[in-house]
């Protein structure tokens, strides 16, 4: 009779959780039931009653509690043993282990640096205790249709909701004026907020002096640390009055009720003056206000426990007392957005209030921060790989003496995890004194430190990264190695290392990412030097504007100007280039086109080193004053015409204008856009905003000053200001630099750390090859003989990630850039080429250095060691 | 103190080693426990109740000899320790004592 036998399984199951010291008896009794049941039951109801039975051992008492064979083991003496060796290990390889250290602390540093800045980006508003209960009413207006998300809001929302609701406790609202402050001789141009008094009770700012409930009274108002060094220099602030000019050319005082603290670094709604609303109310008292008069942005502050969804239901009724009063702006609907959540979601807000950009930045700093960790944890790897082939012997050893396979993995493990460590400090150091202040340098609209907002968040990260980092990069080698037979390790049977796919494939994609990103990074940098060395389209050196507030200023400053015997012209204009042109649209044979219109005077071209492609410049005859205007080559190719555009007509507000001239194109704004239609007209009506004026460059500080003295003079109350010309770019070529810069920066980590993973594979194989390189000298063994053996291995691997790297690299970053610049370069391939050679020979100079060392040695010292 | 008071079963399974003496393991105390007192039990529970009794020290055990039987596992034979029968002898002694107490009037049920 075949032999009947319980699930296998269910015998395996047993014997996995059952306590060994119990294993036996509990094996013997269910089998003998199980026996005595197949006679009695059959087989099948045996089977099912012996699974039954297994699972009803399942108990507490019955499983094993330890993985272990041996119930005490003293873990903690041989944990002592693993740290001495791990640092004997470090000691005695030295120079790869730091390298090794050293590469994966720069990723560390890096990862560090990006946490850093993205938690400063996150933290932002986070010190306002109440922020969760405090909410921006944003809203969604249609537009084009596109819904786009506004902060700006009607000024009668927030009052009618806290009326409404009891659930609100308070609400601010917060208008941005612009004004010209005076304290003294101090003048300058200032952006003003009007908030309600409960701004205070809000917002968790810290009060240096004076009274934080200062709002309350309507004359009193709440200034910034920055504004008092700013105006008061010495003096104790409290109490001292500035006059407020605003641009409909009222003038206020006030007194200064409260001096805030420095702002914290992370604050996102700030500040330099807080003025009473109902000051605003009363200075356009003229004009009523109703629901179509709109305030920057509107804030509440929910009862403690009071979700914000319990006023939802009062939306509806707002937004239809919108759509009454203001047709042409009909709010769709309203999204509170919570102050602490503002920042990060501000990027979605048009007129946000508590800055932050897109986290398209973010993001791909993080991404790129993973990859560069990978790239170290690859090399950290492959150099444990390879190292550890000189401690064969060890394992074998301490498996002979009783180590169980756990062991040798927790051996390793700790040994990487105190590698890893070493690391983690080292990239702490490097991050402190370098990644961090460069990054700070870097981005000046930041301000940087080695700091996060909840430190404890910082160690946490530290900690994880340390696990995560130690136990990924570690994991293989411990893995890989505790697997080996301890007799055939002493055999010498054991073969590793060289053969090693795994390491293989590693190497590869390491040197795959490196080519990629150093690749795609050039092709960037390129892009950047192209533009910051690109024609603006117009001459910029040699002139200067000066804003002024209104046609007597104008004539004034004019009159005192044309006295200078260097000013080699004048002119007139509404807008400034660089400083942004409006925009309109105009209807031509049925078509709309967009374009930016601005006004000038007599001799503009002139001045603003305009280049002029066909016809004549505008002059200050009335018939050019009005009817007629210059357009740019832009509008010419949009609007269609196929011959000369002069004397060509377009109506444009319902006046129709006839073209004079045409003007090169130029960049008004920054390379980042593109150039739109653009048609200079006449000044016309309106009043000159700026005073442009040209000089020879070398005279043109001279001018400035002079200019500066004549100011005071004309318009003591309003401040000056002046612009360059060459300046008006300077926020773009700042923000060119950066990218130049930061790109540069991860090509550089991304090549070293591939460099350091090939240096120290290569470093271990060709010492491990000494002997056999040795012997084939003795034999006659030619230096090309020894190359070809030494980089046989690798080149392989080399050209691989290559291919695969570098042209996807080249491709990816292309095809990015011609779809974020609106005027890209032609495509070349010298950055390509100059990618490529750099990689070539950073990876030669590293190659070389060893194996010059494999030709270059003495046989008689290698073999003579034995 | 814990050790000084039997559960129902644990009294039961204690009788059941004293009574297989030298033949008391895990299937002999089940069958017994079942054929003598009606007690249909699954073997973990006979399991643990042996073990409970074996830690409070009221029973002794030892692993029987090997055999062809059972997979050749070897059986854990139980047998009393002298607490063990003190405690069987205490348990009955009172229980005699008050079943001694019950008067007979409390069997005329039929008036």
């Amino acid at each position: 009779m075949k032999e009947v036998k319980p699930p296998s399984w269910a015998e395996r199951f047993l014997g996995w959780y059952c306590d060994p010291y119990f294993l036996e008896e509990i094996e013997g009794d269910i089998y003998e039931l199980f026996d005595r049941r197949v006679a009695t039951q059959g087989q099948q109801r045996a089977r099912l009653l012996f699974i039954w039975d297994v699972i009803r051992f399942l108990r507490w008492s019955n499983i094993k509690k330890s993985n272990s064979k041996f119930k005490y083991m003293n873990n903690t003496v041989l944990f002592a043993n693993y740290l001495k060796l791990g640092i004997r290990n470090i000691r005695r390889n030295l120079p790869s282990a730091t390298i090794n250290i050293l590469g994966l602390a720069m990723a560390i540093s890096f990862a560090i640096t990006v946490f850093i800045f993205v938690d400063a980006q996150y933290s932002v508003d986070k010190h306002h205790a109440n922020g969760d209960r405090i909410y921006q009413l944003t809203n969604y207006v249609e537009q084009e249709g596109e819904e786009n998300l506004w902060g700006y809001s009607p000024f009668l929302l927030g009052p009618a909701i806290a009326e409404e609701h009891p659930a609100v406790e308070y609400f601010t609202r917060m208008k941005y004026v612009s004004a010209s402050i005076r304290h003294g001789d101090h003048v300058f141009d200032e952006t003003v907020k009007f908030v309600d008094p409960d701004f205070m009770r809000m917002m968790d700012f810290e009060v240096s002096s004076g009274n934080r409930f200062a709002l309350n009274q309507t004359d009193q108002i709440v200034i910034s640390q920055a504004i008092v060094t700013k105006y008061f220099e010495y003096e104790e602030p409290v109490g001292k009055d500035l006059s407020f000019k605003f641009l409909d050319g009222e003038i206020r005082r006030f007194t200064v009720g409260a001096v805030l603290e420095e702002y914290p670094y992370n604050a996102g709604v700030r500040g330099n003056f807080f003025v009473p609303i109902s000051n605003y109310f009363s200075m356009n008292a003229d004009t009523h206000i109703d629901w179509s008069d709109m305030t920057t942005a509107t804030f509440i502050m929910m009862r403690e426990g009071q979700p914000v969804t319990s006023i939802e239901s009062s939306y509806d009724r707002y937004i239809q007392q919108q759509h009454g009063s203001n047709p042409d702006w009909k709010i769709q609907s309203i999204l509170p957005i919570s102050l602490w959540d503002l920042s990060t979601q501000s990027y979605l807000i048009t007129g946000g209030v508590s800055g932050g950009g897109h986290p398209a930045g973010r993001l791909a700093l993080m991404i790129l921060a993973g990859f560069l960790l990978g790239i170290a944890c690859f090399n950290f790897m492959n150099i444990s790989v390879a190292a550890s082939t000189k401690r064969l012997k060890e394992i074998a050893l301490r498996k002979v003496m009783g180590s169980v396979k756990t062991q040798i993995i927790n051996q390793f493990l700790t040994e990487n995890v105190l590698q890893c460590f070493f690391a983690l400090i080292a990239g702490i150091v490097m991050a402190y004194f370098l990644f961090i202040p460069g990054f700070d340098q870097l981005i000046p609209q930041m301000d940087l430190q080695f700091r996060a907002h909840d430190p404890m968040k910082l160690a946490l990260f530290l900690v994880v990264l340390l696990l995560v980092v130690g136990l990924i990069s570690g994991a293989y080698p411990a893995f890989y190695i505790s697997r080996f037979d301890a007799i055939s390790i002493f055999k010498g049977s054991q073969k590793f290392g060289s053969g090693n796919l795994f390491s293989k494939v590693l190497l590869g994609f390491q040197l795959f990412l490196a080519s990629f990103i150093i690749v795609g990074c050039f092709v960037m940098v390129d892009q950047s030097i192209y533009l910051s060395y690109k024609d603006w389209g117009y001459t910029p050196e040699g002139t200067f504007s000066v804003f002024v507030n209104n046609q007597e200023q104008y004539d004034l400053l004019k009159n005192e100007l044309i006295k200078h015997p260097d000013i080699q012209s004048t002119t007139a204009s509404t807008h400034l280039i660089g400083r942004g042109l409006p925009l309109k649209s105009i209807e031509y044979n049925d078509r709309q086109i967009a374009l930016r219109t601005y006004g000038v005077s007599q001799d503009y071209m002139e001045t603003m080193q305009l280049r002029m492609e066909d016809g004549r410049e505008l002059t200050d005859r009335s018939s050019d004053q009005e009817q007629h205007v210059i357009v740019n080559e832009t509008f010419v190719q949009q609007i269609g015409w196929q011959n000369s555009p002069v004397n060509k007509t377009f109506k444009m507000d319902s006046v129709r204008y006839t073209v004079v001239g045409v003007v090169k194109d130029f960049h008004y704004y920054s390379f980042f856009s593109g150039i739109e239609p653009l048609v200079i007209k006449g000044l016309g009506e309106a009043a000159p905003r700026y005073i442009s004026v040209k000089a020879s460059p070398d005279k043109l500080i001279a001018v400035h000053d002079f200019a500066r003295e004549k100011w005071q003079e004309v318009a003591p109350n309003d401040p000056f200001d002046a612009v360059f010309q060459e300046d008006s770019f300077n926020d773009f070529y700042q923000e060119n630099d950066t990218n130049i810069k930061i790109t540069l920066w991860i090509s550089a980590m991304a090549i070293i750390l591939a460099s350091l993973g090939l240096y120290g594979l290569l470093a271990f194989n060709i010492q491990k090859k000494l002997k056999e390189f040795s012997i084939r000298k003795v034999l006659g063994a030619s230096p090309k003989t020894i190359i070809r053996l030494a980089g046989r291995q690798y080149s392989w691997i080399l050209l691989i990630a290559f291919v695969l790297g570098a042209p996807l690299g080249f491709l990816g970053m292309s095809a990015l850039i011609q779809s974020v610049f609106p005027d890209p370069k032609a495509i070349s391939v010298l950055p390509f080429i100059v990618a490529i050679s750099i990689i070539v020979i950073t990876l030669v100079v590293t190659v070389s250095g060893q194996v010059i060392r494999a030709i270059r040695v003495n046989p008689a010292d290698v073999l003579r060691n034995e | 103190m814990k050790g000084n008071h039997l559960g129902e079963l644990e009294e039961l399974v204690l009788l059941t080693v004293g009574s297989l003496f030298d033949k008391a393991y895990g299937v002999a105390v089940m069958d017994e426990l079942r054929t003598s007192a009606n007690r249909d039990m699954n073997i973990s529970a006979i399991h643990a109740v042996l073990r409970r009794l074996e830690e409070k020290g009221l029973l002794n055990s030892r692993m029987g000899g090997s055999t062809n039987e059972r997979g050749g596992r070897r059986k854990r034979l139980f047998t009393l320790t002298k607490s063990g029968k003190q405690a069987i002898d205490e348990t009955i002694a009172v229980r005699n004592a008050l079943y001694n107490k019950i008067p007979d009037m409390s069997f005329n049920f039929s008036i």
